[in-house]
């Protein structure tokens, strides 16, 4: 089965992936963090079922308890779950559909969350997954509501649409010519948030960024996607500027050519090591200087990662192994 | 716990991340939290940053004997869990204490009220409480503009209500 991250995407070059996620609560139910592992269970009964009859046959169902502890991090890895959701698996069920662009985490911080993503910048699309799975459980299960509050969550700053979207952008280029911070600090007087995808800080591995909303109460989802969507589009104008800017420089030029001879020939790759060589190189296969496709490169950012090599290789490696099979899979890949 | 990041300061916010294929969990002081971007919360779910939580309620006043007394009838959360915590005990919660929460959301989510999708199947006992609370203010609004006959329809159709909910 195809993932949804081998496959391409509007504006790929820069925009890895959107997400939309809906928090939801079943009504009857005290929150999450007050329910007993039997109740936790109990509410993932109520849901599976729900999709068993409506949507049969389209989601695998996994006892975050019954899976290895490298399975349960790869999802992490992938962004399907929450570190959260790894670290305390009691009561916790984990549906997906085989592509993994639909997912449900069962009692989370909240009962039920409705996880749709898709490649590159489509947000709309993906709304629209998740909105389609959200109506059909809302008739079977029934999720809490209030006409003033809008969907009652444990936590009450994400009321409201209870929604939150994001955008998973690269910006190599506007990270070596230092223009992040600049552009976080204005995109957070607008009302979203701007932070590192993998690490934190000044310094996120592969300049990786995630750019989501953060208001719920007051704006409806169509009003808030539509925000995020022009302001990524403007981002990634600008990320394109930047990378046209730094072909012209030779310094740059030298340090695209050295990070393509990393991937092409080292013999042990350290995720970070890749992911900082691989996020230069990009900037050079989006300006047409390497024939190694897009869409396979944004799927290494996912299959590349540490948990997601154990469990392809089926046993926890070592690091020294698992470096050493990622610089082989990696010299394939720019063979 | 001295915060990881600067080693200076007491560490208040706790984080669980994936470091290198292994689950981990940072420990920030607020200050490099909110340098590092945590400050900002939820920027996406199940981020659940401990500790910050709770300082959407400093508004909260030490509630009083016979609020300390008041519990959720759905959950059993009293206020102060709430406040303490950081988190509703359960979606009636927002009910029973929504006039003491008032300050805080509003705080949080300005004069907003929720537009957007809609439950397909809004609770009516839900729905009869908004209700009441609508009626409840504009009964405080009659009342001050000393319009008694108005306040008097108001009041007995609050109580039909509020019968029809216990």
């Amino acid at each position: 089965m195809t993932k949804w991250y081998q496959l391409s995407g509007k504006e790929n070059d820069v925009a890895i992936s959107s997400r939309v996620a809906l928090a939801r609560n079943v009504r009857g139910h005290a929150f999450s963090a007050r329910l007993a592992p039997e109740e936790k269970e109990q509410i993932a009964e109520e849901v599976r079922e729900a999709i068993e009859k409506e949507l049969p046959g389209k989601f695998l169902v996994t006892r975050m308890q019954d899976l290895s502890r490298d399975a349960a991090i790869s999802l992490a890895e992938r962004s399907l779950v929450s570190p959260e959701f790894v670290s305390f698996a009691e009561g916790r069920t984990f549906l997906m559909t085989p592509d993994e662009s639909l997912s449900l985490m069962i009692c989370e911080e909240d009962h039920v969350k409705i996880q749709a993503i898709l490649p590159g910048l489509e947000l709309e699309k993906t709304y629209e997954l998740s909105d389609r799975l959200d109506t059909i459980l809302d008739d079977a299960v029934g999720f809490s509501f209030d006409p003033k509050l809008g969907y009652l969550t444990q936590c009450p700053t994400n009321i409201g649409t209870a929604m939150r979207a994001s955008v998973l952008l690269q910006l190599p280029a506007l990270r070596i010519l230092d223009r992040v911070r600049h552009l976080s600090n204005t995109v957070s007087r607008l009302g979203l948030i701007l932070t590192g995808a993998y690490g934190e800080g000044d310094s996120p591995a592969g300049s990786l960024y995630i750019l989501t909303n953060q208001v719920t109460l007051g704006i409806s989802e169509e009003a808030a996607l539509q925000n995020l969507s022009s302001l990524a589009l403007s981002i990634l104008e600008q990320e394109r500027d930047a990378r046209k800017e730094l072909m012209e420089n030779l310094s740059f030029q030298d340090m695209l050519w050295r990070s393509y001879g990393t991937l092409k020939t080292a013999r042990v790759l350290s995720f970070r090591e890749f992911m900082e060589a691989l996020s230069v190189v990009k900037i050079g296969i989006a300006a047409g200087d390497f024939d190694v496709p897009l869409n396979a490169v944004n799927e290494s950012i996912f299959s590349m990662q540490p948990a997601t090599l154990n469990t392809e290789a089926g046993t926890t490696l070592s690091r020294q192994e698992r470096d050493a099979l990622r610089a082989e899979k990696v010299r394939e890949l720019f063979s | 716990m001295l915060c990881q990041n600067c080693g200076k300061n007491e560490a208040t916010t706790h984080i669980k991340r994936i470091v290198d294929g292994e689950s981990a969990e940072l420990h920030l002081c607020s200050s490099c939290a909110q340098h590092l971007g945590y400050s900002v919360l939820f920027s996406g779910f199940g981020s659940n940053i401990g500790g910050l939580l709770s300082r959407f309620f400093p508004e909260a006043v030490l509630p009083s004997a016979a609020e300390e007394s008041e519990r959720c009838p759905g959950c059993g959360a009293s206020f102060d869990e709430i406040v303490r915590t950081g988190m509703m005990g359960c979606a009636e919660c927002y009910d029973v204490f929504y006039d003491r929460l008032k300050p805080s959301l509003s705080r949080i989510h300005g004069r907003a009220t929720h537009i957007g999708k809609t439950g397909t199947s809004v609770d009516d006992r839900t729905e009869r409480r908004a209700e009441i609370r609508a009626l409840e203010a504009d009964l405080k609004t009659a009342v001050a503009a000393e319009e008694f006959e108005q306040a008097a329809v108001l009041r007995d159709r609050l109580r039909d209500l509020k019968g029809e909910t216990t």
